[in-house]
């Protein structure tokens, strides 16, 4: 009887073991790299986590800026699909992570919560930077891509009530099904703008997981979808994205929001890294990657990878 | 710890919402519960009646409880298209099985020589089965439709993530209702599963027969798929 | 001032030779996309899956043991026991790993003490139900043979209960299972990643059906492999009476 009992325990030790082994995806491992390990600057600097929030871009954006690191050496962790900017913000500001990808208008308009809204891409840039500097984090270089919302709606409806322009949703009798992210309903760069900037009464809000509404639109159970200017299902222009004339949605260029303790603690390679990747981030790519994901449906990770490569960035 | 009572104060000025959102989470809740009893109670007393089929029966709560809500839910969505027929069909595939099991166990083992006695005093099939067996029957059968019940509203929570309504909106919605409001949103939710589990623990006690109202007969009717959580 | 007009502008790659048609269509099962992901998606999330649910059911079951045995020896303890766990039980997931993440934050420790919480009604419950059910005489016949009662409990009590631990243990193994799909909303850890993020890519119906189907089957398995624990440890006891 007591060789059985040791024989399950045996067993139930063993498989722990073998589970914990066996979970090490765990994304803090250094890629493998052929520059010798000695010249590589990131080497002995201490471990950052990485954060990203919950929609493909985003995923794109952190295995970028995580591999372009891990091949200088850094020890990069990754924590992926955390939620929107609201939260993931404030995973940053407990030190659950220490950096993230985020859009220079949201930064202005949703977490500064401005009431003027920034004149230009640069303008929202540096108010975006001033703010993050104030509360102890840096903004490194934004790229040139930029991703703004956005209002779809299938070209059948946008004929029938003559929609160019977001204001002009006010021609639809009754209410209209505005299907966006849960954030969206009290975002001014969503439902709140809508209302203050064109006037529109009529939302009948649906809160949607992002990566739903084209599904939802499809299908008619919404009227209007909020998407990003970006996304991969607006190629070809199956959709009609309305015109934004007042400008709620802002300028959206990306730049990296880093604690300025862990910039300073891992040294300028790792500022010049992320600057180098920035750069290289434009409409066209990030639009290629958008679309590799969520229509090819290949992996973040595998379309990251290749385009570094492509770039010399790995 | 603040946010705890800072979610009170949330709860308090939000009334309408919660009100609203409580309204949803239990339109879809009573849906599916009131379909999965018309599919699953017949079926379940049927088969524990001619005693067959017991291998299925017992299993299909083992199967249940080894579905995971979030990718049943998802399913829904995934091949009948979003909206609140879906998920409610996704929460009648996780609530069916229990109730199923429940009422065959119950059925099915009922007392024999109870049984024997009503056959012996001439009572046809049928009438043992109304006047003998669903009587003895029903505080376990009631029991599965309890724990059934209980588990549709905690996993309606879910709903919230597919675009199905219900209290889960404001839990998954930090971003504009805050970390008191999701506190607020989380102990509502859980207020009403707890709720939900007392009132049908006190239907189960009205509806069990005088005689069988004893206290071993309530604790054992817990039955054997008492143990699904809320999800 | 870095523009779309830099001299050095970005080389675009081909992302991946073997797109596939099948998962551009989003049908129902792409077998070519499974495999090819199968070694990125779906063993890491497997391996943290089976972790996840390890961790949540052994401290589970440690604590678990720990309340039957004191409420084995006082009574009166039972119903607060049953009472609180009962009510952690009652809890939607969500809503307790959301009450968590204030205090533990977007961790795997929030994860884990939630299941953990999970487990402790069931297998409380059926541990106490176990050690009860050993019948009267049996005890008396073995204090009649001199035995001590740490030797009672240890040498016939625990043996004889543990078809209805083992029993409990299968239930919180599955209900644990399930319930660490919903820990992704929490932390990119286990199966619930892939079932998330399958829905957030307008549904993707091979990624969603293969995390679905890997979670049933590893519930499946635990399941089935308790039993043969059970007839292993318990070989006089008829497998049949499962519960």
């Amino acid at each position: 009887m007591r060789s059985r009992w040791l024989a399950v325990a045996t067993a139930l030790t063993l498989s722990t073991a073998l589970a914990a082994c066996g979970s090490s995806n765990d994304k803090s491992s250094s890629s493998a790299s052929t520059a010798t390990t000695a010249s590589l600057p990131g080497k002995g600097k201490p471990a950052v986590t990485l954060g990203d929030k919950n929609f493909t871009e985003q995923y794109v954006l952190g295995e970028l800026y995580a591999q372009a690191l891990r091949a200088k050496g850094f020890t990069v962790k990754v924590k992926s699909n955390i939620g929107s900017s609201e939260i993931t913000d404030k995973a940053l500001t407990s030190h659950q992570i220490d950096f993230y990808p985020e859009y220079t208008g949201v930064i202005t308009t949703e977490l500064a919560k401005m009431s003027d809204q920034p004149a230009s891409a640069q303008d929202t840039y540096d108010k975006a930077k001033a703010f993050e500097s104030k509360r102890g984090y840096a903004v490194l270089d934004k790229t040139p891509f930029f991703d703004a919302d956005g209002l779809a709606v299938e070209p059948a409806y946008a004929k029938k009530y003559k929609l160019v322009d977001v204001g002009d949703l006010k021609n639809v009798p009754g209410k209209f099904r505005f299907g966006a992210p849960p954030e969206n309903k009290t975002r001014y760069q969503g439902v709140v703008g809508m209302q203050k900037a064109y006037g529109l009464k009529n939302i009948d809000f649906k809160p949607l997981t992002i990566g739903l509404q084209y599904k939802a639109l499809d299908t008619g159970k919404i009227d209007v979808a909020a998407v990003f200017t970006t996304d991969a299902q607006l190629a070809g222009g199956k959709l009609t994205v309305l015109k934004d004339t007042k400008g709620i949605f802002g300028y959206q260029n990306v730049a990296p929001v880093v604690n300025k303790k862990v910039l300073a603690a891992e040294g300028p390679a790792f500022t010049a890294t992320l600057n180098a990747v920035s750069a290289k981030l434009t409409n066209a790519a990030m639009q290629s990657m958008n679309s590799a994901v969520d229509l090819d449906k290949q992996k973040p990770a595998v379309v990251a990878q290749k385009f570094l490569q492509a770039n010399g960035l790995l | 710890m603040s946010t705890f009572f800072d979610a009170f104060g949330f709860f308090f000025h939000h009334l309408s919402l919660f009100g609203s959102k409580t309204v949803e989470h239990l339109e879809l809740s009573f849906a599916a519960i009131a379909i999965s009893i018309v599919i699953a109670i017949p079926l379940g007393v049927w088969l524990g009646h001619i005693h067959r089929g017991s291998f299925i029966a017992i299993n299909l709560s083992n199967v249940g409880r080894a579905l995971p809500s979030l990718a049943i839910i998802a399913f829904g969505i995934a091949f009948l298209g979003l909206g609140f027929f879906p998920t409610m069909i996704a929460l009648v595939l996780l609530a069916a099985p229990i109730m199923l099991t429940n009422a065959y166990v119950a059925v099915d083992g009922v007392d024999r020589d109870a049984v024997d006695a009503a056959r012996g005093m001439g009572m046809t099939p049928t009438e043992v089965l109304l006047r003998v067996e669903l009587p003895l029957a029903l505080p376990l059968t009631f029991a599965g439709i309890r724990t059934s019940a209980v588990y549709v509203i905690a996993t309606a929570t879910l709903a919230a993530v597919v675009g199905g309504g219900g209290l889960g909106e404001i839990i998954v919605n930090q971003a504009s209702y805050g970390a008191e409001g999701v506190t607020a949103g989380a102990i509502a939710v859980a207020l009403l599963a707890l709720f939900a589990e007392l009132a049908f623990a006190a239907l189960q006690r009205k509806v069990t027969p005088k005689g069988l109202r004893t206290r071993e007969n309530l604790q054992r009717a817990d039955g054997p798929s008492a143990f699904t959580p809320g999800t | 001032m870095i523009g779309l007009l830099a001299a050095a502008g970005p080389v675009i790659p081909n992302y991946g030779g073997g797109a596939s048609t099948c998962a551009r269509a989003n049908k129902t099962f792409c077998m070519d996309w499974f495999r090819a992901n199968w070694s990125d998606v779906f063993v890491p999330a497997l391996g943290q899956h089976v972790k996840l649910t390890l961790i949540a059911v052994v401290i589970g079951f440690v604590i678990s043991s720990a309340l039957a045995l004191i409420a084995h020896r006082y009574g009166w303890a039972e119903t607060t026991i049953t009472v609180i766990s009962g009510t952690l039980y009652t809890i939607p997931s969500l809503a307790l790993f959301q009450l968590l993440v204030p205090v533990t934050g977007l961790s795997v420790l929030t994860v884990e003490i939630a299941l953990v919480s999970y487990t402790l009604l069931i297998l409380f419950r059926n541990m106490l139900a176990g050690l009860r059910g050993v019948p009267e005489d049996v005890r008396d016949a073995a204090r009649g043979m001199g035995l001590t009662d740490r030797q009672v409990l240890w040498r016939v009590e625990l043996p004889l209960a543990l078809p209805a631990v083992i029993a409990g243990l299968r239930i919180a193994t599955v209900t644990v299972i399930s319930l660490a799909t919903v820990a992704a909303f929490i932390v990119d850890e286990g199966l619930g990643g892939p079932i998330l993020r399958a829905i957030q890519s307008e549904v993707f119906k091979t990624e969603l059906l293969a995390a679905g189907a890997l979670t049933i089957a590893l519930a499946l398995v635990a399941d089935a492999l308790l039993v043969l624990v059970q007839r292993f440890l318990t070989p006089w006891y008829a497998a049949g009476r499962s519960r």
